[in-house]
Formats: structure tokens, sequence, C-alpha cells
């Protein structure tokens, strides 16, 4: 407790701002510092009143005697590291010496973690402004060399490498257009015609609603559920912290209108859960058409068609390939989930469903769409194993119930780059076999090796 | 921490019913008006005491779009309770619930406890579906009710812990086969080793009793 009167005295007679008396606390037990702060908030108002606010760190550094203080320090305690008054015994020279030294110490311990943070605001300002020089570098070789010349240079190696930096958001939509792109012909008028459609449904719905609440018409009511209505009830629930997609937001009309208009074109998939997240992802990166034409191709590709039509034999397949590369590239961590029966559809389905975006921060979720529109679905379960091996430590702790609570709702920190660089070293080779190699095996073999590894819990 | 028993419960019932919330209100004690879509199944757990001992829930939280059901149904499997959910104010949720009891009763196990909740009984203005209707429905089927609201947190603590009570008590019947764990029902750690030797001793329907 030495230690922490005499940090309390310093701060009395040395007019330190409050900012530097916190640093002083850094290397107080936490238990102390509460109390601590107590004393000192007293203590500063106690010095403020006398010699004013202190406005800067002018620190004196020479160890001051009592008559040498602007000041009577009013505290008791203060009295500590200096002379005693007359009434009481003096200090022993030794404990003297002691106080001083170690006040010393202090004080030099403050100075550095000063120059260690003022050093490190220096490198993340550094960081920042490398950062922003590499985005405009990006952009400027996006827009002047790549865009302009995509299909000879969207898979050499240079290109690739600058993709696998991320997209800069300003060419992010274009990119991502071209890299899913438009397989079904869509063109923006036909997207109008499908949104008008949508939008007379939506009319005729709200007519037959209100006489169905009168007549209380059971089937009418029934496919309200399968149909447009459903929409309404999950747009305020996408992104509800970003506010901009509930009733009122800017947004709001526009995911309606997009996804209104896919369940028209695609009666037959109609509309389901999680393709809110990803029409709203695309809104946020790309004008209404575009946004339509990239949604609805992004839909139709293999991966996806499985997973929004729920067809269990392929998700199956799906995971049963997930977990060949998961074994080989983490195999400590495999062997624990399956002691814990924590399979992947307690993570995939989410992570798929949504393509991350629900579970990783946006602006995480939006490089590993950079990744998914250069390499295809092989990306999203590499990613996959990523976000495993970045939280490996963790998982291997955690039972069944916190690993796959954990897994739905990943720390809001994930950093980009460090979970890049576990995707980075997560390689989807298995047995000389490439991911879709693995894939095509697993189908070829019908279900009896997808058995083998498949998720029990899937196995109904 | 020690638990005498585990019991897996499972939440069904449509989309926007309050499923979520009501884990929230019972987990964390808190309301979020407005909450994540859930795809696929998410978690709660929970501790909770009966007749003074210590029971852990473990609540699986399940997509209500009609296009899950069929994740969902793999879900069923060992589940001790399920809480089937519909809201008060919105009639098809409630005219729903007959393909939702076909689907539990028929992919879980027989001796399931099923708990009916009208879920947002603070919206009494907008009320659609009367709580008569919803008593009528649970006596028919047999299943216990309760109205609920997430908002408020009424009632949301009795209908997680009247569950659990019902299951209990079915252990205590000897209805339950508390060594299967395709029950739903686990015994806690601290207590396995001294059922086991119990339950060679004795006979399985015994090892209810070893936990004290």
């Amino acid at each position: 407790t030495l230690n922490v009167q005499t940090a309390e005295l310093s701060l009395l007679v040395f007019p330190y701002t409050a900012h530097t008396a916190k640093k002083l606390f850094c290397f107080i037990p936490p238990l102390l510092s509460l109390s601590l702060s107590l004393s000192l908030s007293l203590s500063l108002k106690e010095h403020e009143t006398r010699v004013g606010p202190t406005t800067g760190p002018h620190p004196r550094l020479q160890p001051t005697r009592r008559k040498n203080l602007e000041f009577e320090p009013l505290s008791t305690t203060g009295l500590i590291l200096e002379d005693r008054p007359a009434s009481l015994p003096a200090k022993s020279e030794e404990e003297a010496q002691r106080h001083r030294q170690e006040y010393n110490e202090m004080v030099a311990e403050a100075k550095r973690r000063e120059l260690k943070d003022a050093q490190r605001k220096k490198r993340q300002m550094k960081e920042r402004l490398k950062q922003e020089e590499n985005i405009a570098r990006a952009m400027l070789i996006w827009n002047t060399e790549v865009l302009p010349n995509w299909e000879s240079m969207r898979n050499t190696r240079r290109v690739r490498e600058l993709w696998w930096q991320g997209l800069p958001p300003s060419v992010r939509g274009r990119v991502w257009s071209l890299a899913i792109g438009n397989e079904l012909n869509i063109t923006p008028e036909l997207y109008d015609i499908f949104l008008s459609r949508a939008k007379e449904k939506w009319r005729s719905f709200n007519e037959t609603n209100s006489l169905s609440e009168n007549e209380d018409c059971g089937t009418s009511l029934a496919d309200r559920e399968s149909s447009l209505d459903l929409i309404k009830l999950d747009i305020f629930r996408t992104f509800p912290s970003l506010y901009i997609f509930q009733r009122g937001g800017p947004y709001h009309d526009l995911l309606h209108s997009v996804l209104g208009a896919y369940t028209c074109y695609r009666p037959d998939v109609g509309y389901v859960q999680g393709m809110s997240f990803i029409a709203a992802v695309l809104i946020l990166n790309l004008e209404e058409a575009d946004a339509f034409i990239a949604f609805a191709n992004l839909l139709n590709k293999p991966c996806q068609m499985a997973f929004f039509r729920v067809d269990h034999d392929l998700m199956l397949k799906y995971f049963a390939a997930f977990e060949v590369f998961f074994e080989e590239n983490l195999p400590k961590l495999f062997q624990h989930f399956q002691t814990n029966s924590l399979t992947p559809d307690f993570y995939l389905i989410d992570w798929i469903f949504t393509l991350y975006s629900k579970s990783l921060p946006l602006d995480v979720a939006c490089r590993v769409w950079d990744l998914f529109c250069r390499d295809g679905e092989e990306a999203l379960f590499r990613t996959g194993l990523g976000i495993l091996r970045l939280y490996q430590d963790v998982l291997l702790q955690m039972d069944f119930i916190h690993s796959a609570q954990f897994l739905s709702r990943l720390p809001e920190n994930t950093p980009a780059h460090t979970l890049f660089s576990c995707i980075n070293n997560t390689h989807m080779i298995s047995s000389n076999r490439r991911w879709n190699q693995v894939f095509s095996a697993l189908m070829k073999d019908g279900p009896k090796e997808a058995d083998k590894v498949g998720s029990p819990a899937l196995r109904s | 921490m020690a638990y005498a028993y585990l019991f897996k419960y499972i939440i069904i019932g449509d989309t926007g019913v309050g499923k979520s919330c009501l884990l929230l209100q019972f987990t964390d004690k808190r309301f979020q008006p407005v909450h994540d879509l859930t795809i696929g199944v998410e978690f709660g757990a929970r501790m909770i005491t009966i007749d003074g001992k210590q029971i852990k829930l473990q609540i699986w939280d399940t997509a209500g779009q009609e296009s899950f059901r069929s994740i969902t149904r793999s879900y069923y499997r060992g589940a001790a309770g399920a809480l089937l959910v519909y809201d008060i104010t919105r009639r098809d949720t409630f005219n729903h619930l007959t393909t939702w009891l076909e689907d539990a009763r028929q992919h879980s196990n027989s001796n399931m406890v099923i708990m009916l909740i009208g879920n947002k009984s603070d919206l009494e203005s907008r009320r659609e579906v009367k709580k008569e209707e919803g008593e009528a429905f649970a006596r028919e089927h047999g299943l216990i009710f309760m109205e609920t609201s997430a908002k408020t947190a009424s009632n949301v603590e009795e209908a997680f812990i009247n569950t659990a009570k019902e299951i209990y008590e079915k252990i205590q019947e000897g209805v339950f086969d508390i060594n299967n764990e395709a029950n739903g029902i686990k015994i806690g750690p601290q207590h396995a080793a001294t059922n086991s030797s119990l339950a060679g001793g004795q006979g399985g329907q015994q090892a209810g009793g070893g936990c004290c």
C-alpha cells in the first residue's frame, strides 16, 4: 500500500493532468484502483481549487521537498512521502530514500508509457495512411487496367493477388457483378416486370387480408406465410443494428422490392429466410436493378440453390466435403467437435445461408464475399475453416452448447487481417484432391460416404 | 456448474412469433424489440432449481419458416421438452399449430412434454386469438398452456420452469428412462458415477434417486 500512497501523493504534489495520473495507476493492482480513483479525484479537486485547472503535462521531475511546494497538501496521506510533522518521529533516511526512489520510478514509468503511447498512435496513423494509399492505388489499377480488360485479366496472378487484399469499396459492386455474371440474362426491364407483378400481388394481398379478417378464412391466411407477406416480417429483422432496412429507413423499400421481385421471378424457390441478408449486402453495394441481377444469379449457383431449396441430400454432401478438409486442416478441433457431437449443420447452415453476413462484422463479411466472387463456393468453406482455425484455441476449451453459441455469433472485433491469414493457412487439398474433386467424388458415391462423415443431426 | 439433470428443450412455431425473444428473456432477462432472424438453430442455457435440485436447461431455438421444417425435424430427437409457440396477434400462427404438433409428435420421443405458448400477451389490443381458444386446443391435445409476453417477461419464467417440473415428475414416476439420452435427459457429471453403480445393483428405475 505504500506505493499507492506515494502515487496519491505525487498527484497531489505535482500538477499532472488527470490523464497522466490515470496512467500512473496502471501498475496498481485492480482491487485498489477503485478506492484510489476516488481519492485521486478528491486530491485533484483539492489541487485544482488551489492552483487552478491544469492545462497540460508539465511535470516537475526533481524530487521536491515540502518547502518547495506551491501549496500545502491537505490530505493526511499526502504527508507520507514528505517529512513527517514535527510532532511525529521523523522518517529514517533509509525510508525517505526508498520513498524518493519509488516515486522516481513511477514518474519514469509514466513517462515511458506516454512515449510508448505516442509512438503507437503515430504508428497507427502511419498504418492508416498507408492503407488509404493502398486503397487509392488499388482503385486506380481496378479502374484503369482490370475493369476495362475484365475477361483477359480476371484470372491473372496479379489481379488475383490484388483481389485477395480486398476490393476497394468504390469498385466492389462492379467487380461482384462481373464475377457473379449474368448467365440468366436478366435485364433491368425484366426486373421492372417482376417488380410490378410483385406490387400487384401485394395490393391484392392487402385486399384479401382485410376480407379474411372478417371471414376468418384459414386457407388464404395459410398461404400468406409462404408468400410475400413473410418478406415484410423479415425486412426489419435484417441488419437491425444498421437502421437502414427498417420501416422508414432509406433502403427498406428497396430490399422489399428486390425480394418481392425475386419471388415472382422464381416462384419455385420463393422467399427463403437468409435471402434478405444477401439482398441487403448487394443493395449496399449496387444499384437496384444490378442488385437484383446479381442476387438472382448468385442464388442460381449450385451451392446456393442446394441450400435455399433446403435440399437435404445435397446439403449433406457439402457438409461431408467440408468435414474432409476440416479433418485435414484442423485434426485436433475436428476430433473435439466429434466428441461433442458438434456437426457442421449447427454453424454452416447460418454461415452459408447468409454468406457470413449475419455472423461476421459486415466489413469482414464483404471481404469474404470478395473471396467468394474470386474463388466460388470453395471460398465459403475455406472461410469457415479459417474461422475455426482463428478460434481453435477458444473452441477447444468449450463444450457443445458454448461452441455452437460462439460460432453463431462470432466476436464483433474479429479482425479481417488475422482471419484472412487463417484462411490463407487453410489448404483446400486433401490427398491431392481439390474441393471440386472431393465434392464430385461424394456425389458419385451416393449417400454412403456422406453418411460416414455427415451430420447425424440431418440424417433423419 | 454442477447439475443433477440436464434437460434438452426445443422451441418451435411459426416465424416471427417470438421464439428467440422468449429464449433471450429467459436466459438473459432482457427483451430485444428487433431480434435477428434465426437461421437453422441457435442455443441458450440456464440453470434452474426444482425440488432443491439443480437442473440445467439446454434450449434449442429453431427457425420458424416452413422451408426449414425438414431441418428442424432432425432437432426434435433427444428433446425432453418442447415449447410450441404461437402469436396471439396473428391467427395464422395459431392455425398452423396442428401441423407443428404432428411434426413434433412424429419426430420426438413419445414422452416429450409439450407446452403450448400464446406469446405477445402484452398486445391485448391487437389480439386475434382468444385465451380460451388456446386453452381449448391445449386440453384437446393434452398440452400444458400459458400465455406469455417476452416483452414484459410475464409468465416466461413459469413457462420454462413448469415444463421442467412436468419432466421432473415424469422422471420421479419412472416414465423417462434417464439412462437413455435419446429422452433428452442427462444426469449431471457428479451424479453419474453413483447412478451407474446404483443402476448396476438395482436396475435402471432407481437411478433417479441418486441425486443429493
